[in-house]
């Protein structure tokens, strides 16, 4: 069990470069932008980073990128990993940067993820899509989430009302957010309106496509207390992966969410009545729908009514994904989830704070659905 | 006009498979140690790892467990088709596979619905299972 590590470790930087269009950095210049942000952040010098985890997914053919980032930034390190869990990934690599350091291999390590996945040009290296049955028309992640929203619908009812109430909240969320990509307010209407991309999916039930990197810095809560920054506790944590596929059983629709959440709230000893502010890897609206289900903020089944009203606003009662989420802050493949829950806890969230945010969630979801991670953190 | 869609190309575990829809049978994986039917063709039984099954010829029946609708094509190929579904077939066997629902409209598509394997002959080596809504029982 990890109960032992309760509040033991803390984020104490956070870094991102903008987000959106940035054609003039190259994938390193992003990178090394929300590295050196991480550390004017905390108050640290690089020769402090003595572990570096590095998520370099979507440029794929990069092979141990942390050490690319490491020569680059100029440093030696004593722990050094490139490692790669698909959405999931950002929320693991803040547990396996507390793994090494309650290991004694390092004492405080940047964790770092982040590409040009918006003005990437053509003869640039990138990963061909996924999809497992092309033969029959079936291509992209957008296909394959999309699946499970249909049965959703079916055995529960969920509407299309429901899923807008999520891209209109967060939309919402961009609009007071200066760093956002896209920041203009849209309508339950203009939702209905966005075009068809894979039925049930309309365009704005879907994340965007991002330049951008965010930064990290995770060390032990002794450490933290020295530092620039009020200390963002880590206070629960929890991954888990429906490895058996996408495909099988009720996976569609019962995520591994519920499995991680069921962790990490054990650890952290708190219920989702606790929680202040929620971070959700929003890929698509429903994942959001079908992850409040799995932490248990309502019922499976019941997250269509759940999201409605404005509960996930600013003001209702579980503002989420309150810098705008990948629909509409950007995406950064779940890294800006924690830096906005970091924000939110160190109150320097701005026009957009939630009044006395002591304890966020955090998720992150990939591989279609199959890999998950969860962190619970505090003020 | 020459066929553009992708096609699948046949591995080691998927030969027998393709092998069958030729001739008009949807053949799966039947382990031989704990009786579970597998898909997609797989070197060992994912519920018990005994690498020791039989090919058995199954009956084609199942249901339509989730179905989307594609508005945008992602190959050039399925340009032509738009809007077309995309569904995920549950056999009455167990295993789930992806495929198109023939014979009626995406708007017409339901989950739970009830359907049937047909094949669709695209060159001398590949039939493609797809599915049509399962004739009514008298």
């Amino acid at each position: 069990m990890t109960a032992f590590l309760k509040d033991k470790y803390a984020i104490v930087g956070i870094g991102q470069s903008r987000i959106g269009k940035v054609p003039e950095l190259s994938d390193y210049g992003l990178q090394l932008t929300a590295v050196k942000n991480a550390l004017d952040d905390a108050g640290l010098k690089k020769q402090d980073i003595d572990g570096l985890i590095t998520h370099s997914h979507l440029l794929g053919a990069v092979r141990v990128h942390h050490q690319r980032v490491a020569e680059r930034l100029g440093i030696n390190t004593d722990f050094g990993l490139s490692v790669s869990s698909g959405g999931a990934t950002s929320g693991l690599m803040v547990q396996v940067a507390i793994a090494a350091i309650e290991a004694g291999f390092c004492t405080t390590v940047l964790c770092l993820h982040g590409d040009k996945g918006r003005t990437r040009r053509p003869e640039d290296v990138h990963e061909t899509a996924g999809g497992n049955a092309p033969e029959y028309g079936m291509f992209s992640a957008t296909a394959q989430h999309a699946l499970g929203a249909t049965r959703h619908m079916h055995d529960y009812g969920t509407t299309h009302d429901q899923l807008g109430a999520i891209a209109v909240a967060f939309r919402k969320h961009a609009s007071l957010n200066p760093g956002a990509q896209i920041r203009d307010p849209i309508t339950l209407e203009d939702y209905h309106r966005s075009r068809w991309v894979v039925w049930p999916f309309h365009l704005l039930d879907c994340c965007l496509v991002s330049d951008g990197a965010a930064a990290l810095i995770v060390t032990s809560a002794e450490r933290a207390r020295n530092l620039r920054q009020p200390p963002v506790y880590v206070m629960g944590m929890g991954r888990a992966n429906n490895s058996r596929g996408w495909i099988y059983g009720d996976h569609m629709i019962e995520l591994a969410a519920k499995e991680s959440g069921a962790k990490a709230f054990r650890m952290a000893g708190v219920t989702p009545a606790d929680i202040d502010t929620a971070q959700i890897y929003d890929c698509y609206t429903y994942i959001v729908l079908a992850t409040l289900e799995d932490y248990g903020f309502c019922k499976k089944g019941e997250g269509g009514p759940y999201v409605e009203g404005g509960r996930l606003e600013l003001g209702g009662s579980l503002p989420t994904n309150t810098s705008g989420g990948m629909l509409s802050e950007g995406y950064v493949e779940g890294m800006l989830q924690i830096v906005e829950a970091a924000r939110q806890l160190r109150a320097q969230a701005g026009p957009r704070q939630v009044p006395e945010a002591e304890l966020a969630i955090v998720s992150g979801n990939g591989g279609n659905t199959v890999c998950h991670s969860t962190l619970i953190l505090r003020r | 006009m020459a066929y553009s869609k992708p096609i699948p190309i046949p591995s080691e575990e998927s030969k027998p498979f393709w092998e069958a829809t030729k001739r008009g049978e949807l053949l799966l994986q039947h382990c031989r140690d704990c009786g579970a039917y597998r898909f997609p063709p797989n070197f060992l039984c994912t519920e018990c790892s005994s690498t020791s099954f039989d090919w058995k010829c199954v009956s084609g029946r199942g249901k339509v467990y989730s179905y989307v609708v594609f508005h945008r094509a992602y190959h050039p190929a399925f340009a032509a088709d738009l809007p077309y579904a995309v569904a995920c077939i549950e056999l009455e066997e167990g295993p789930r596979l992806m495929s198109n629902v023939v014979g009626i409209g995406p708007e017409q598509l339901r989950c739970d619905m009830p359907v049937e394997v047909v094949f669709e002959e695209i060159n001398s080596d590949i039939s493609l299972p797809k599915f049509r809504p399962a004739a009514v029982k008298s």
